[in-house]
């Protein structure tokens, strides 16, 4: 058999968050394990190495591992990307059915890693580990339960570990969900409402590395606009004015509230209106209601103009005299040429090919 | 011959009716001396509405099956039925039997009068007073607002001209005020009484929460079938009464300079102008902007129907 007729069933992505320029302990064994529980499987498989924002020695070592093993590409991204753009890549690049998505190091034990692999049935689309007795700290796991139920609590979905770094998805799934910024760690939620079919598994916690106690302020800020930036898209992207009327009738009402009282107050009472606060504080209510309004009218017509490609549903299955299955069927895994072999970007910082370059 | 009629009728758990409401379909079919289709639409049911659909659409070849991944709603059942018919008319009808396909002929009969839209009127309505009630002042205030007047806008029996209808690309819960929609474009409306039988099968999926949905969708469709092709308008009008509060604080804050009142009056009322002032401002730009975005946007929905056109220079034409 020739190479390119073997059908890649697997694509591992192991993603390299963190911005680094050392060698990661155990990195290669890590790898070595990915192969193990692989060739045990007697699956086809492929493994890629994304290293967003990778400089120095990660990219000696990621070089090196490359060198060593077939079936593995790296990619090293010298400047720090949003995730999203990591992931469009590792889905470009790769040509697996399912699509394993891992981090810098081991998280579940192999036990639980062949059993998420196993409990990839042909309902499912995306399966997403849930950490039982997790080795974080107590305070990590603290945290991490705080924005798991802010999640669950705002999009009612039922996933309690979006922070676990291993998830698999089905090819099609990635290719139908729209992904940018740091949406990618709510992508299981994304894809549930597009209606794909959504499996939680219990998985065992191998080993925990990473930062512990407090994340900088940032982190914070980010996490939060994410789920906010969430919420909205999960309920109102598609009718921003129903989002926005309901906030500007909200202030708007407070405004006339204000002024009634101040009316009541002039005609039976005799007060003054002239110099009063309360005057100023009804119009600043009214003008914030009114425009609130009329930037949800704006984004409505935007929705109403512009979003006339985006289709409000997802055809599972599509059935006539003269044909019968899955909407997508051209998708799904035929993928009959070999992806190219290797791409790496030009490392500006390599200073012996600068000398070489220079010379020539 | 190519298709002439296709018949979308969403279906959400509708297991009991859908063979029934295929064979009252076909009944009507046989009438007809044009070739038609069927599409069923599963709106993601959790019961066997797919199974059943899946064996209709292998043995019968003019029917097509669809099925959702999940539940999207009657609006988007609809749009993927229009993506998929190929008719040159589409007929919507309920998938719980509540619409009589025995009606169908008329509605046809309507659009070759020249209409491109032709709604049902459940006239003699068997759902309870409560039911009908609310939808009674919904329709009365679609109809007033839209200046298209229909007496039931609810019915989902309706038919349409495919060109009249596809380019709208209707979201969210619009399927109800498709005729209104339509009508932006210039298409010709009307409504003919229609059949209604009480539900047989299944619950209504209907609740107090939906009317206040369908207000707030009122709301919204109204903004957007007027000010969608010229926002600036829109905005402007809006912040006509802001202008107006701005030439009041300002005279009042002039009045007080020159009249003497009382100290710290005159900066108070010119705090006030500038408020409105700049609320009249920002909402300008906002209408500035919504032109930029209808400017570059696709404005197929805003053509007029070729059949239209035709219709309109019928003298003409040797037909």
């Amino acid at each position: 058999m020739s190479e390119r007729d073997v059908k890649v069933q697997y694509s591992v992505l192991v993603i390299l968050e963190e911005k680094m320029n050392e060698k990661i302990v155990g990195f290669s064994d890590y790898i070595d394990t990915l192969y193990d529980i692989f060739l045990s499987r007697d699956a086809s498989f492929e493994i890629l190495i994304i290293a967003n924002g990778a400089e120095g020695l990660l990219r000696n070592e990621l070089h090196y591992i490359e060198k060593c093993r077939t079936q593995l590409r790296t990619f090293a991204l010298s400047k720090k990307v949003p995730q999203a753009i990591c992931l469009t890549l590792g889905l470009k690049e790769s040509a697996g059915d399912i699509i394993v998505v891992c981090g810098p190091y081991q998280q579940l034990t192999n036990e639980s890693f062949i059993g998420m692999l196993d409990a990839f049935t042909d309902d499912v689309d995306i399966i997403t580990p849930c950490r039982e007795n997790r080795r974080d700290p107590r305070f990590n796991q603290l945290q991490s339960r705080i924005f798991n139920g802010l999640v669950r609590f705002i999009t009612k979905s039922d996933i309690h570990d979006l922070s676990c770094n291993v998830k698999a998805f089905r090819r099609y799934v990635l290719e139908d969900v729209k992904l940018y910024g740091n949406m990618y760690p709510f992508l299981p939620i994304l894809a549930e409402r597009r209606g794909y079919k959504t499996k939680e598994i219990q998985c065992a916690n191998y080993q925990a590395i990473g930062r512990t106690g407090f994340y900088s302020l940032s982190e914070y800020f980010t996490r939060i606009i994410d789920i906010f930036t969430l919420y909205f898209n999960t309920r109102f992207a598609r009718k921003p004015l129903r989002f926005f009327s309901a906030v500007g009738a909200l202030f708007i009402l407070i405004g006339v509230l204000i002024i009634c009282y101040l009316c009541f107050q002039k005609f039976f009472m005799g007060y003054g209106v002239g110099n009063r606060p309360e005057l100023l504080i009804s119009v600043l209510f009214m003008v914030f209601g009114v425009q609130a309004a009329g930037v949800g009218l704006l984004g409505e017509i935007f929705v109403f103009i512009q979003g006339r490609h985006i289709k409000g549903y997802n055809i599972e299955r599509y059935v006539s005299a003269e044909y019968s299955g899955p909407e997508r069927r051209k998708d799904i895994g035929e993928y009959e040429q070999a992806k190219p072999v290797n791409i790496r970007m030009v490392d500006k910082h390599n200073t012996e090919e600068r000398r070489k370059y220079e010379k020539h | 011959m190519p298709i002439y009629v296709s018949v979308v009728v969403p279906l959400y758990n509708e297991e009991e009716s859908v063979e029934k409401l295929v064979s009252e379909i076909e009944s009507v079919g046989t009438s007809f001396d044009f070739e038609y289709e069927i599409i069923l639409v599963d709106d993601g049911s959790s019961d066997r509405t797919w199974t059943i659909i899946e064996q209709l659409g292998k043995q019968k070849p003019y029917i097509k099956g669809i099925k959702f991944r999940g539940n999207y709603g009657q609006t988007a059942a609809m749009v993927a039925g229009f993506d998929y018919a190929s008719g040159e008319i589409i007929v919507t009808m309920d998938g719980d039997l509540q619409n009589d396909p025995a009606d169908i002929p008329m509605l046809l009969e309507k659009l070759e009068q020249g209409y491109d839209i032709v709604s049902g009127w459940r006239k003699d309505r068997k759902d309870n007073f409560a039911r009908v009630f609310p939808s009674k002042i919904a329709n009365y205030i679609i109809s007033l607002t839209t200046n298209v007047h229909l007496h039931d806008y609810g019915c989902s029996l309706k038919a349409y001209r495919a060109e009249c209808i596809k380019p709208i690309k209707p979201y969210s819960e619009m399927h109800r005020f498709f005729p209104a929609l339509a009508s932006m474009t210039g298409a010709r409306v009307t409504e003919i009484p229609v059949k209604h039988h009480p539900r047989k099968y299944g619950t209504s999926k209907y609740g107090f929460e939906r009317i206040l949905k369908v207000f707030i969708d009122i709301f919204s469709l109204n903004l957007i079938i007027r000010f969608s092709s010229m926002p600036l308008k829109g905005f402007a009008l809006c912040s006509i009464p802001f202008l107006l509060l701005t030439t009041l604080f300002t005279t009042l804050s002039v009045l007080s300079v020159i009249l003497g009142w009382t100290a710290g009056k005159a900066p108070f009322f010119l705090l006030l102008a500038m408020l409105s002032g700049i609320a009249a401002f920002h909402l300008i730009t906002l209408g500035v902007i919504g032109e930029l975005i209808v400017g570059s946007g696709d404005l197929s929905h805003t053509q007029l129907p070729e059949i239209t056109k035709k219709t309109l220079m019928l003298g003409c034409d040797d037909e």
